[in-house]
């Protein structure tokens, strides 16, 4: 068995320097990228990012203008999407509406010459998997949105594709029901072990189903990271924009002193962080500073910090957990503080000036 | 044979047969066009040289004059009537409801279905009865008939796409009914307006079987005179005003395509 | 109180309209009632003797071959305009799409003599296909293709296309082009995708468009006419002869309403069909 995983070779997909046109419009710009076998993978980034179309060049439905696109480890550039052997999920689902579910689920094999008894054998164990045991004989139109996603869902994994490509599958899923089908995409993830390639514009989303994320943003890569890495540290100021909410503080003219760092925003304002790791190459340089809402902190009046900003409370948000507040902190701009519970509120009315307590230790720092 | 040879060899003879059933259906259109020119009398192809001596004659031939006189006068009135009912009507259909209006709608639209044959010599029929056998106005008559639905059809999708919020606050600023109509409605429907009334004038100018029964040989329009040369002489003449109206047909109905779309016009889907 | 403006005024005059084309309707079915008197355009009593003629063979065989030619032309309609009207939905550049639109749609707007006259140009024995086979060395004699039912259904098919593509097209852009890709992703060949998924949602469209054109096709006149040349009789040649050339408006009456019938009775037939294939393809 390892052998053989050794010989077929660890990346599922393989696009090598793939670029794609629409006429004037560059959709997709010279893209490296290599799906591991059985991993998660997300493609993320706002419209019109290519994202979408990287997708469909892997499915077969659009031709790269450049570049080359391999399947297990076989150039699969010139193949036509029925012979290529990816199962696509499409937004819309795409069901067959002339067809109950048995036969929209077992069409793939069907096309695969599949002996009846095995069909009907393939379809129930898939059906079972996504929980849909039973409606073999329901019309598309009498199932529900979730019930179609699901049947869309089995319909491409039993062909046991080699890659399984789903395309923003949760866009159309009400709140609840989409918190509910992500858990069960990875429970169906774990029971498949299919190569996986997601779409999706909901970085929330990303982050919770993926094993990797791709940002993407006009055409190109941000970054390929862990749902962690691609948190904590974003290569550059897309990324840590796109990733999860963020405080982007104005641009700063860093200085290094000794183990000290100093960041001057303004002829007034400057931030001090100790023991800075690693930031030589920023000295004397302008840099963008991010910071995370949870590591933002109301100081206490006694408290000994670095960085005390004065702010005054705009709105709280809250949201059960935790608070959002938004403050306005002067020169440096419209800031939004996560705080734990709800006594922020009481504590720290709208209109109070409060001192904000800026520690830049796991703060965010980029030269782009 | 390698799987992407296979789909580009699939899809040339696809292209390939819509290129020659495309050939099959405009191949008349050009050899009308061809024929128009030739100097010989006889058909010829291809033709021995280029001549308007056709086109001359056609232009200069008295019946075929008179015949797109008469043809002017019929569609003026026809489509302009036919414009004035029809967007009335298509009006009534889009707000109201009332006893009978799928009957009406239905009567209105069935010349689609009944063979102009029928309708025009039931206007014959319709003409002597009322003693206006040899006059315009019985072919006018049976010309609105005959386009009204594409009138009607025309106007209504127009006041589908209308949003109703305008005119509900132009009446809430306090203008009556009427105004409404003329400052808000009227100006919005104009478009759909005016590419119905093409579509009827193009339709009504062609018209042939219908205007075989109710014209008379004063009142004949250009179709029915062309009909009428065509059975006694063989010489290319026709070619020549055949092709004159198939380039004021396809101008007109460009014309027609920048107001409306053709197609929701021409969904004759039957019922 | 409900309020109504113009509600009259609107109406009247497409009551008029109505009750003008009833009445021509009336008439016809008023002088098919009567007696026809030879050499006068007068006709007598009440009687049932002109829709008793319609059975003797010859009027049965024209009604027979107007059924046939039509039915014919209906479905070689269908085949030919199916690869149009996918073209035109699913092109990928808007240059081609307009082409299409230009060249499939435009000719209906010419009127009939012109399209019908443009074919004797072309079938003749002296005419453009006639003229290219012999100069390409094909043929000695001339094929005869006028006044047959071959040449009329060619030019009738040629007729129908543009109505028959844009009903077509409208149920082509009803399916989802997703749904074809689905079906290819799963391992669909081309030919597959069309005969499994398309056609099958197409299939309302079809039917409905199929029974339009048969339906047109049975009034069809200049066409038999010219290109028949009285050797090919249609139902409307027949209304013609009888009407315009014999004064017997009384036969002519019945033919026309004949006509009518049908073209009204298949329509009718046809939309149980067509509702229930539409449900079956329904998506919601």
């Amino acid at each position: 068995m390892a052998t053989e995983h050794q010989a077929r070779g660890a990346n599922a997909v393989e696009l090598v320097r793939v670029s794609k046109s629409f006429g004037p419009v560059l959709a997709v710009h010279e893209l490296e990228l290599a799906i591991r076998r059985g991993e998660v993978l997300t493609l993320l980034g706002p419209s019109g990012c290519g994202k979408t179309t990287v997708l469909n060049m892997i499915a077969g439905f659009e031709t790269p203008s450049s570049g080359e696109i391999r399947i297990d480890g076989k150039s699969v550039t010139a193949v036509p999407p029925h012979l290529r052997s990816t199962g696509m999920v499409f937004q819309s689902y795409a069901l067959f509406p002339h067809m109950n579910v048995f036969e929209n689920v077992a069409f793939g094999l069907e096309m695969r010459r599949l002996a009846k008894g095995e069909i009907a054998a393939e379809v129930g164990r898939v059906l079972e998997m996504v929980k849909l045991a039973g409606l073999e004989g329901r019309r598309v139109r009498q199932l529900s949105g979730g019930q179609q996603q699901r049947v869309a869902l089995a319909r491409a994994i039993v062909i046991r594709p080699k890659v399984l490509l789903l395309d923003e599958p949760l866009s159309a899923l009400d709140k609840n029901l989409r918190a509910e089908m992500q858990i069960e995409l990875k429970e169906l993830h774990g029971k498949t072990g299919l190569t996986t390639v997601f779409v999706t514009h909901d970085q929330g989303e990303a982050l919770s189903l993926s094993d990797r994320i791709v940002v993407m943003d006009r055409g190109q890569i941000q970054q390929v990271s862990t749902p962690i890495e691609l948190y904590r540290h974003p290569a550059n100021s897309f990324v840590a924009s796109f990733i999860g909410e963020i405080n982007r503080l104005p641009p700063a003219r860093c200085t290094l002193e000794g183990d000290a760092a100093r960041f001057e925003l303004g002829p007034s304002l400057k931030l001090e962080m100790q023991a800075c790791r690693g930031l030589g190459a920023y000295h004397g340089r302008m840099v963008n500073l991010f910071v995370r809402p949870e590591h933002l902190t109301i100081a206490d009046a006694s408290e000994r910090v670095h960085n005390r900003i004065k702010a005054r409370v705009l709105t709280h948000v809250y949201q059960g957990t935790h608070t959002l507040v938004r403050v306005d902190a002067g020169e440096l701009g419209m800031l939004q503080l996560r705080v734990p519970g709800g006594e922020v509120i009481e504590q720290a009315p709208v209109g109070s000036e409060i001192e904000v307590a800026l520690n830049l230790d796991s703060a965010i720092i980029l030269a782009d | 044979m390698s799987p992407g040879l296979a789909t580009k060899l699939r899809a040339g003879l696809f292209w390939g047969a819509v290129a020659a059933i495309l050939v099959y259906m405009t191949i008349p259109a050009l050899v009308v066009l061809m024929t128009s020119f030739s100097p010989s009398e006889l058909l010829e192809f291809p033709p021995s040289g280029l001549s308007l001596r056709w086109y001359a004659r056609a232009l200069t031939y008295p019946d075929f004059r008179n015949a797109f006189a008469n043809g002017l006068i019929v569609t003026a009135f026809a489509s302009t009537i036919a414009l004035v009912v029809g967007a009335a009507f298509a009006y009534l259909v889009d707000r109201y409801s009332f006893a009978g209006r799928g009957v009406l709608e239905a009567i209105l639209s069935s010349p689609l279905i009944v063979p102009h044959f029928t309708t025009g010599f039931g206007f014959l029929l319709l003409g002597a009865r009322l003693g206006l056998s040899r006059s315009y106005a019985i072919v006018i008559a049976a010309h609105v008939v005959l386009v009204l639905p594409f009138v009607v059809r025309s106007v209504y999708v127009s006041l589908k796409n209308i949003d109703p919020r305008l005119e509900r606050a132009a009446a809430n600023l306090g203008a009556s009914p009427a105004r409404v109509l003329a400052r808000v409605t009227l100006p919005l429907l104009l478009p759909g307006m005016a590419g119905g009334w093409l579509v009827a004038a193009v339709l009504s100018l062609t018209e042939f079987t219908a205007s075989l029964y109710v014209t008379a040989e004063r009142t004949q329009t250009l179709p029915v005179a062309m009909y009428g040369y065509i059975r006694e002489y063989s010489d290319p003449t026709i070619a020549a005003i055949s092709a004159l109206l198939i380039i004021a047909t396809t101008a007109l109905m460009f014309a027609a395509n920048q107001y409306l779309g053709l197609s929701r016009v021409l969904s004759i889907d039957g019922h | 109180m409900r309020q109504r403006p113009f509600f009259l005024a609107f109406l009247l005059p497409a009551l008029l309209a109505a009750g003008l084309f009833l009445a021509a309707l009336a008439f016809v079915l008023q002088y098919s009632l009567h007696a026809f008197i030879p050499g006068s355009l007068e006709v007598g009593g009440f009687t049932l003797d002109n829709f008793a003629r319609v059975w003797r063979p010859i009027y049965l065989w024209v009604l027979l071959d107007t059924l046939v030619i039509s039915l014919v032309t209906a479905l070689a309609t269908l085949v030919l305009s199916y690869p149009i009207a996918y073209a035109l939905v699913r092109a990928r550049r808007n240059s081609v799409r307009t082409l299409l639109v230009v060249l499939a749609i435009t000719p209906l707007f010419t009127g009939e003599i012109v399209r019908t006259y443009a074919w004797i140009l072309v079938l003749g024995s002296d005419g453009f296909l006639n003229s290219v086979l012999k100069g390409l060395g094909l043929i000695s004699t001339p094929l005869a293709l006028l006044y047959t039912r071959f040449g009329v259904i060619v030019a009738l098919v040629q007729f129908s296309m543009p109505v028959m593509i844009i009903l077509l097209a409208t149920a082509i852009g009803h399916v989802d082009a997703d749904c074809e890709r689905a079906a290819a992703n799963l391992g669909a060949r081309p030919t597959t995708v069309f005969w499994r998924v398309t056609l099958p949602l197409t299939m309302p469209g079809i039917v409905s468009g199929t029974v339009v054109i048969f339906a047109w096709t049975m009034s069809a006149f200049s066409t038999p006419q010219l290109i028949g040349g009285g050797k090919v009789l249609m139902i409307s040649n027949l209304v013609y002869l009888q009407g315009l050339s014999s004064f017997n408006f009384p036969f002519a009456a019945v033919l026309s309403l004949v006509a009518l019938v049908l073209a009204l009775g298949s329509l009718a037939l046809i939309r149980p069909a067509t509702r229930r294939l539409e449900a079956k393809v329904a998506l919601t």
